[in-house]
């Protein structure tokens, strides 16, 4: 098992490595979309243009299956930045991995690697540095904890009335079961994305430990990966707005 | 797996950084520039759809053109047809008015010959019936205005009964 390169600053465990992967993440989503806005035309867009306009049709795809898409308009950036953030963040961790042997009390920034205090002088430390930042249950939870946030505040801001009634549906003695069904969505999110590209990145382990008999079956099973990658994102992406909808919008019966 | 507070709160960080960022300098572009061109296809299809109207308005004019025009040569034909009918009809009657004059003419004429060569015989006859009567009475039978008067009075009643 790899180690996560945390060091303690000020009583806060920063793991280098997420911070790492989340900000390559994020530049890499924030360039291609900047790239695909820069010569924008409208009679003559580019290729990277079209691209984009594509991404931008898919999503209100599934905004407009999840709710109506007047409604749905403001959602639309919200739905964009996870699809594209998830997909990036699930296919990095796919080419390679950066995992460095360190020693003792090996220090970053004059702060000690966590993993690597009093493991003695003849042990390393296995630290995983490069991964796909999904392959870590602590980020898919943020980017849940932030889907659920969103849908409570929009469903207590827009929908208050009909939002705080239906904790009490069918029947009053219903309201622990619909709070724990409200807690288990977030939940439900991060684990399905955490699990499916954890467990995508420890089968290449897996696989490389074959050697060269190996490589068919890598590239095989990498392919699938960029496949159930964007198929996670899209996952995500689509409950996220079948949860807002559900929250925001009450349709009279 | 263990959790990390501070990751969650990175990655929460990071995403809504992320979120505030595309949203500002390239998804509201991108959204603009995607409505422009929605618009732009309206209005084309509306122009095309006027377009369309406008042309078929036109066939249905020169449609009632043609019409009108073929109308109007049916109605010429027809025309130069009773023209030409009536024309033909005067030339005929002219043409039959001219040879019943001239046959009355001729008739006219030939009354006139005959009726001179009969006044010329009737004098011819006149005279020799003179001659024939001197000779056969032995003298001269006076030429004068009476006898001839005679004469002649005889021959008319001869001629009549013929």
């Amino acid at each position: 098992m790899h180690e996560s390169p945390i060091i303690n600053v000020g009583g806060f465990n920063i793991d280098l490595s997420a911070v790492l992967m989340l900000v390559v993440t994020s530049a890499i989503v924030f360039i291609l979309c900047r790239l695909a806005v820069r010569n924008l035309s409208v009679e003559n867009p580019s290729k990277l243009q079209n691209f984009m306009e594509w991404v931008v049709e898919f999503v209100q795809g599934i905004v407009a299956s999840a709710m109506d898409l007047k409604k749905g308009k403001a959602y639309i950036s919200l739905g964009l930045t996870l699809i594209l953030f998830i997909f990036v963040a699930n296919v990095l961790g796919l080419p390679f991995a950066v995992i460095t042997d360190l020693s003792e009390n090996f220090t970053v920034f004059g702060q000690t690697i966590e993993a690597t205090r009093g493991i003695g002088p003849d042990h390393y430390a296995h630290v995983l540095w490069w991964k796909s930042p999904t392959a870590d249950v602590n980020i898919t939870a943020g980017l849940a904890l932030i889907v659920f946030f969103l849908m409570n505040y929009l469903g207590l801001k827009l929908n208050r009335k009909h939002y705080l009634k239906h904790y009490l549906e069918p029947f009053p003695v219903f309201l622990p079961l619909n709070i724990i069904e409200n807690l288990a969505k977030p939940i439900a999110l991060a684990i399905r994305l955490f699990a499916n590209i954890f467990a995508g990145e420890v089968l290449i382990v897996v696989i490389l430990k074959m050697g060269i008999l190996g490589i068919p079956f890598l590239a095989i099973w990498q392919g699938f990966s960029i496949f159930v990658g964007a198929l996670q994102a899209f996952i995500f992406t689509i409950l996220t707005m079948v949860y807002i909808s559900q929250t925001t919008i009450h349709e009279e019966h | 797996m263990k959790i990390i507070w501070e990751n969650i709160f990175l990655a929460m960080a990071a995403f809504a950084i992320l979120y505030f960022l595309l949203h500002k300098f390239a998804f509201s572009k991108l959204f603009a520039i995607m409505e422009q061109r929605r618009e732009l296809v309206m209005s084309q299809m509306n122009e095309a759809a006027q377009t369309r109207q406008q042309a078929a308005a036109y066939v249905e004019d020169q449609k009632k053109a043609l019409e009108q025009a073929r109308q109007d040569a049916q109605e010429i034909i027809e025309r130069s047809r009773q023209t030409s009918t009536k024309q033909a009809e005067q030339l005929m009657e002219q043409a039959k008015e001219e040879a019943i004059r001239l046959k009355t003419e001729a008739v006219r004429d030939i009354e006139n010959e005959k009726n001179k060569a009969v006044e010329e015989l009737r004098g011819e006859l006149g005279t020799v019936s003179v001659q024939i009567a001197s000779k056969l009475i032995g003298r001269e039978v006076k030429k004068d205005q009476a006898q001839e008067e005679l004469v002649d009075q005889y021959l008319k009643e001869v001629g009549g009964r013929a």
